[in-house]
This record gives structure tokens, sequence and C-alpha cells, in this order.
């Protein structure tokens, strides 16, 4: 078993890492090789950068600072936002990020997850998935950055994304994401037992909410807000970890 | 030692900005080459590699480096794969059973499991198997992999990690060596180790000063 990932999640907009409510009032956190360089120094094992205004007319400033992060980073990195064609991903991969994110353009067709597994492999296709509690479905699917409510099960789509060759899941909980309350454990109760690597994300606040979602299953711990402000340091939280008896790397 | 830069592996199958960074870190000079007319004269050759085997395999038929690897290795050309390309050093691979390797290594490169997550991906330890000079015994030290299948251990195994089973994480045979884990996206530890690898197989830092001759 390989030792369990904590991975700070770094949003970019317009080649730089900003911090918002919701994506309103953004700050900016600085550059995207800086704080690379940053969290490969404290210890992270992973990072992930989600371009959050991914357009056409910006693909140039991220194939630059995608080369400029795989330069410095002695770590892996996936970056995700708006890739929707193999062409896409494969500009990505080439400017040296070793995987990409897919989240609303493979739920708006699914195959293009298959075409990526097919051109890369599986283990470069991280398939991500915002989720919410719902009284009729269990947890419900949303896209585009969780504004649009879909009416697709969660866990369906979980199995769906590994039929169709995700080589890991990166699953957000919608409603814990930014309250600090915790992950959803029940969630990553049931979506650990797909055979893939499930990354956990939304809710942590605590050293204890990591520990939490690794008993329940989950291969890597992803949180943005409390690496980046200092409030937990990766060191601090991989040896209370290990204190715990989960594998880290230290 | 040669003066010459590495030659880097260049077909479209490889994270080649990663492994160039590190390099850099390492302050190795490296060219990239897509053809085998690109290689330098001499010194080390990395093979790179990230996708499917038998894609991989045929981008390097392609580009003319299928049959001319096997006879630079014979003149005693150091070469090194990395992840896929340790694999395709192999006789053969599971994950593509009607292509062959380059059979510069002995074995078939086989599925990882059943029992556990495929692909392996994350950082694990690895442990000294059999000595080799270039590389000291790693005590446990942490890399990242990312991989569905592995040669299982042998006699040419110098590390081995677990996942599910154990299998071979550093091959190596006269001048042939390869990496299943990523040393370039193993933090220090992964730098060190293709430092003593490279450096081993002749590949020369630019003098830090240089000295009056």
């Amino acid at each position: 078993m390989p030792a369990k990932r904590i991975i700070p999640c770094l949003d970019v907009k317009q080649g730089r890492v900003v911090k918002g409510v919701q994506f309103k009032d953004l700050r900016d956190l600085g550059h995207p090789v800086d704080l690379a360089r940053r969290y490969d120094a404290e210890g992270a094992d992973e990072l992930v950068f989600l371009d959050i205004a991914a357009s056409l007319e910006n693909r140039g400033t991220r194939e630059s600072w995608v080369r400029g992060v795989a330069h410095e980073l002695s770590i892996p990195f996936t970056v995700g936002g708006g890739v929707s064609r193999v062409e896409d991903a494969r500009s990505l991969l080439r400017a040296g990020a070793d995987k990409v994110a897919v989240n609303t353009a493979a739920a708006l067709r699914p195959a293009l997850v298959t075409e990526l597994a097919d051109a890369f492999g599986r283990q470069c296709v991280v398939a991500a998935v915002d989720v919410k509690r719902d009284l009729d479905l269990g947890w419900r699917v949303f896209l585009k950055g969780g504004s649009e409510p879909t009416n697709r099960s969660a866990l369906d789509w979980l199995w769906e994304l590994n039929d169709l060759g995700a080589g890991e899941i990166l699953l957000t909980s919608m409603d814990r994401d930014g309250t600090g309350d915790g992950f959803d454990v029940q969630l990553l109760d049931l979506a650990s037992q797909l055979p893939i690597p499930l990354i956990a994300s939304g809710g942590a606040g605590l050293e204890i909410h990591f520990l939490e979602a690794l008993e329940h299953g989950a291969d890597a711990v992803l949180a943005a807000t409390l690496f980046h402000e200092g409030i937990l340091p990766i060191p601090r939280l991989k040896a209370y970890l290990a204190q715990n008896d989960f594998s880290v790397r230290i | 030692m040669s003066s010459d830069p590495i030659t880097l592996i260049d077909y479209d199958a490889g994270n080649l900005a990663s492994l160039e960074g590190a390099l850099e870190r390492l302050g190795l000079s490296y060219q990239r080459a897509a053809t085998p007319d690109q290689a330098a004269p001499s010194g080390p050759i990395v093979l790179p590699g990230v996708g499917h085997f038998e894609a991989a395999q045929k981008s390097l038929r392609e580009r003319g480096w299928w049959r001319v690897l096997p006879s630079l290795v014979a003149e005693g050309r150091p070469l090194l794969g990395i992840c896929l390309g340790l694999q395709l050093l192999a006789e053969g691979s599971e994950e593509a059973p009607r292509a062959s390797g380059l059979g510069l290594i002995p074995g078939i490169v086989r599925r990882l499991g059943p029992g556990v997550k495929v692909p392996h991906m994350g950082w694990s330890q690895v442990r000294q198997y059999n000595p080799h000079p270039a590389l000291p015994d790693p005590h446990g030290a942490w890399l990242y992999f990312v991989h569905s299948y592995a040669l299982e251990p042998s006699v040419e195994t110098i590390y081995v990690a677990d996942h599910g089973r154990p299998f071979a994480a550093i091959q190596a045979r006269g001048t042939v060596m390869g990496f299943q884990p990523h040393p370039e996206k193993s933090g220090r530890p992964g730098l060190l180790l293709l430092q003593a690898a490279l450096s081993w197989m002749g590949a020369s830092a630019p003098a830090p000063e240089a000295p009056c001759n």
C-alpha cells in the first residue's frame, strides 16, 4: 500500500493562484511556480491546480505556468479546468503536468474519459466529481464548479467513471466544502469501494478530519485554505497521521 | 567519463519537462532526440515513458529507435528506462501480449494485483534486493510510482517495493538500468538516485570552477 497522500489544491485564474469565496472576492496568493516550490519544500505529496477561468484565450498562459511548475517541482501535479478534448490534455501533459482532471466535460460527454485513458493511460486521468446530498438521489452530481445540478446519482456516476477508464477520483462534498466541519465520511465509505484511488475533498478544518477521511477509505486528502493560510502546516499533519498509525511520507 | 550531453528520447510518450527540470537541478546537460541521428555521439540515453506499452512501442518504431537501441546497448552504450521506459526494456508485457519488448532485460511485465488498487499510484518505500556499485542501500526511501504493471523481482533487481506483492523497483543488467518509480517526481531521494545512476553511466556535471590548465 502506498503512503496516504496530502494534497494542497490551488485555484488558478489567468496565471495567478487565487483564493476566494465561491469564486467571488478573489484574493491573489501568488504565482503558481512560487507556491509549487513552497509546497514541495513543506512536504506535500502532490499538487492539484484547478484553472477556474479556463478559456480558449488563456491556453497559452496556462501552458507557460504549467511548464514552469513542471520544471521546478520535484513531486507530481494534476491540472484541471476546461479540459474537453484529447488535444487539451495533450498540451497540458506535454507542458509537464502528470495528470489531467476532467469534470463537466466528462459528464456531458463520457466518452472523453475513455479517449483520454486510451491516449495517455488511465493513470493520467483524474475524474473530479462535485456532489451534494439529496433526499431523492442520495448524493447528486453538480457541474460547472458546483453551480449546475444534474439528475445523476453520484455513486452511479463514480462507478461509470471507473468503467470508462478514470484512474483516480477527486470527490468533493459541496455540503462540507468551506465549512471546516470535516469530510463527508458516509460518502467516503461508499466511494472507497471503487477499485481506483480516491481523493477526499471538502470540509477539512482540523487534523482529526484528515484521520477520519483515511479511516473511511480515502487514499489521499485534499484541502486548500487550511494549507494556504498556514493554519495546519503539512509536517504537523503528517506527524499526527503517523502517530495514528497511518503510513505517510515523512 | 563522457563530456557529451545525456540523450533524452523524445517520442511523444514521456514527461520530458519534469525530467529536464530534474537534470537542470542536478547540473547535468542533456539534449532531446526525436530520432537516433539526433542522439549525442556518446553518453547515457534516457528512455522515459508514460502511457500504453503498445502505443509507445509503435512510436519508438516509427522514429527508428526500436531497431537502434539494442545495437547501441550491444556496443556498451548506457541506457536508462524510466517507468514505461523500464517496461519497454523487458521481453514483453501483459498489457500488450502481441507486442514484444526490447528484450534488454529478462522477464515479462505483469499486471499488479489482485487485491490492491491498480494503478499503484503514490509514494512507496523501496529496499535493497541485490547490491549494485552505483546504488547504495536506500534505507526505506519513499519514491513516487504510477503504474499498473511491473516486473517480478529477479537476480537483476536492485531495489524492490511492495504493492500487494513485491515487485522490481529498479532493475539493472550491464549498462542497462530501469526505474519503475519516477525519480524526477520523487523529491530529493529521487534526484539523488537519478544522479547516482547517470554518473555511473558516465554523465558528467560541468566542472563548477574551470581550473587553469
